[in-house]
């Protein structure tokens, strides 16, 4: 297991807060966050490169301060890869296990299973500069494992790939991260990345850890305004507790038609609850807006909004923009072509029905601040499994 | 664009004036009088000289500037800036003046003693090759910086990420990726030592067949107002030093990608 208790470091003018995650043996914890959150320092400083100003760093239990980059026992594969220019590919990915002078025949065939699995066998005399982006990346990654480090850290791996390498390497990683059962620390702002391959995230807003927990958790439920934004989420409308419920809580929010109930569970996990009079900011997911008409009714408990709608193409799926007439309520809708074609869309923009369910809001204490976020943070202990 | 093709002219004037300055060795020299002091013992002797003089100070130089270097590179520690700004000194201050702060030295308490115990300096072929030293210590610190600077960091951190200690990290990545660099700044500070005037005048003297290597050579030959033998020891040491520096260029060059 990976454990970061509270590190924190500066860089510069730029200060980490205290990190706190774990990331147990097998699994993968990614670090979410918008360039200059803090992502690449937070993995040079366990890696040891940063010193911490606070906090420590335990691989297998053992701290990990006093030891060198080169006794820690964690791999690294850096966002721009890193390799050797002057060496071959074969040099490359034995370069560890010359360097520590242990090239045992278990370790060959370990070597020798990376490269099998990766593809990279016919490329061995090659040099780096001769390679794909993606050969390359495959390449970094089997000399990362070769030495059979306790845990791995990733820089943002594939930022340098075109989206259908990304995928495909994005599911090698995962089929190699199963079979050996690799602990990863991964670094990354693509959210499609972090969900692919991690079991954990954390998301970084300006140094500060503004949330933590299981993945689905906090793509589902983001604890604040800045962590919704990064994660794409766009459709936020302002409301305020009204009173506590057996059930949860009411809320009076007058863009949605005044007031909605509300259950615990559609808060972050480990959010304070709200008290009366607190302000909120209540969200939905775009996949989760319904499109309605005369043939696809509402239904009785969802809220109906209504007004003309700018549309842009994402592929196979529809951008929906509409803006509620009555309340000017902006809700962006993501939906499958095909339904769109049901409601006339694109071809008819001019007035499109918008059903919100309730029961699928998310709530987030209204901070203005994303430092203010810090106080939301989940901690898993994970010990037994992701 | 025209603009920029303007800037022509005044790369070719730099060729002109150096190559009038040559080309107008050519109406003194005459082939007879090359042949026969190049046959001269005394010729030779500064030839061996500067060859010997200028190969030690270079290796001595480069002893302690790639180390220098790659601390000023890759750490930050007190005193760095001084160090840098310390590294301009000898191209600040004129040879002459380098010269005589050395021989100023070495007639103060430390440096007498030192010339009592360790070694003689002034006036010998150790002071030569200490004016040489001083001299393109500088040169060759700054150098081997750039050189080790175009080495990404990077590199270094995953090359330890995998186990290996930071010796083995400069011997298997450093050196060998900064190899040209190192390479081209030890024939540079050679060629540079090889004509060093200034500062040897000034602690070795223009002691015949004792401290007169080429530069010295042709300070004597001209002040007895042989040209001829000037000019002769001229190309020389023209032949030597742009063969250096060919070699410097043909090691800088980028190579080839298929």
């Amino acid at each position: 297991m990976l454990e970061l208790l509270g590190v924190a470091t500066q860089a510069g003018d730029f200060r980490l807060e205290e990190i706190r995650l774990q990331v147990a043996a097998g699994c993968c914890h990614a670090v979410l966050g918008p360039s200059g959150s803090g992502k690449s320092l937070l993995l040079r400083t366990v890696l040891g490169v940063q010193a911490p100003t606070a906090g420590r760093v335990r691989l297998e239990g053992r701290d990990l301060a006093a030891l060198p980059v080169e006794r820690r026992g964690l791999g690294y594969v850096p966002q721009h890869l890193a390799l050797f220019p002057h060496l071959t590919l074969r040099q490359n990915v034995e370069f560890g296990l010359r360097a520590q002078g242990r090239v045992r025949r278990g370790d060959q065939e370990y070597l020798d299973s990376l490269v099998e699995a990766t593809g990279i066998g016919p490329l061995l005399d090659r040099r780096p500069d001769t390679l794909s982006g993606g050969e390359r990346q495959r390449a970094a990654l089997v000399r990362a494992l070769a030495p059979r480090p306790r845990a791995i850290l990733l820089d943002e791996p594939f930022a340098a790939l075109d989206t259908s390498l990304r995928r495909e390497l994005g599911l090698l990683l995962l089929e190699l991260r199963r079979r050996e059962g690799l602990t990863v620390l991964l670094v990354t702002h693509d959210l499609d990345e972090a969900y692919l391959l991690s079991d954990q995230v954390s998301v970084l807003v300006a140094g500060v850890q503004a949330q933590s927990g299981e993945k689905a958790a906090v793509f589902q439920r983001p604890a604040s305004l800045a962590v919704a934004r990064f994660l794409g989420l766009r459709n936020h409308v302002e409301a305020r507790v009204l009173k506590l419920t057996p059930e949860g809580f009411a809320v009076d929010c007058p863009a949605l038609g005044g007031r909605l109930l509300l259950g615990p569970g559609q808060g972050s996990a480990g959010a304070p609850a709200p008290a009366p009079g607190d302000a909120l900011w209540l969200g939905i997911r775009p996949e989760w807006v319904a499109l309605r008409d005369e043939a696809h009714p509402a239904r009785p408990d969802e809220r109906l909004l209504e007004g003309p709608a700018q549309i842009a193409e994402l592929g196979s799926d529809l951008l929906v923009r509409v803006r509620d007439a009555a309340s000017g309520l902006r809700l962006d809708v993501v939906v499958p072509r095909r339904q769109a074609r049901r409601f006339g869309l694109p071809e008819h923009p001019e007035r499109v029905r918008l059903g919100v369910d309730p029961r699928l809001l998310y709530w987030m204490p209204a901070e203005k601040d994303p430092r203010e976020s810090v106080g939301t943070t989940e901690i898993h202990e994970n010990k037994a499994s992701c | 664009m025209s603009g920029h093709r303007a800037t022509v002219p005044a790369a070719l004037a730099v060729l002109a004036l150096y190559g009038s300055l040559l080309a107008s060795l050519a109406w003194v020299v005459e082939p007879a009088m090359l042949g026969a002091l190049l046959g001269s013992g005394r010729v030779w002797f500064s030839l061996r000289l500067s060859l010997y003089a200028a190969t030690v100070a270079t290796a001595l130089a480069l002893l302690l500037a790639v180390p220098a270097a790659y601390a000023l590179s890759r750490h930050r520690f007190r005193g760095r800036q001084l160090v840098e700004a310390m590294l301009e000194f000898p191209l600040i201050v004129s040879p002459a003046a380098l010269g005589a702060i050395l021989l100023i030295f070495f007639s103060q308490p430390l440096g007498l003693w030192l010339q009592e115990h360790v070694t003689r300096v002034v006036f010998t072929a150790t002071g030569v090759v200490l004016a040489q030293f001083v001299t393109i210590l500088g040169v060759a610190v700054r150098m081997l910086k750039v050189a080790f600077d175009q080495v990404p960091v990077e590199l270094e951190t995953v090359a330890r990420s995998l186990g290996a200690e930071p010796r083995h990290v400069f011997r298997t990545v450093t050196l060998p990726l900064a190899r040209r660099g190192l390479v081209a700044a030890g024939v540079l500070a050679w060629a540079k030592a090889l004509g060093e005037f200034g500062a040897t005048l000034m602690v070795a003297g223009t002691m015949a067949l004792r401290t007169e290597t080429l530069p010295i050579a042709i300070h004597l030959r001209l002040a007895s107002a042989d040209v001829e033998g000037t000019v002769a020891l001229i190309l020389l040491l023209v032949g030597l030093g742009l063969g250096a520096l060919a070699l410097a260029r043909l090691l800088l060059r980028e190579p080839d990608h298929a």
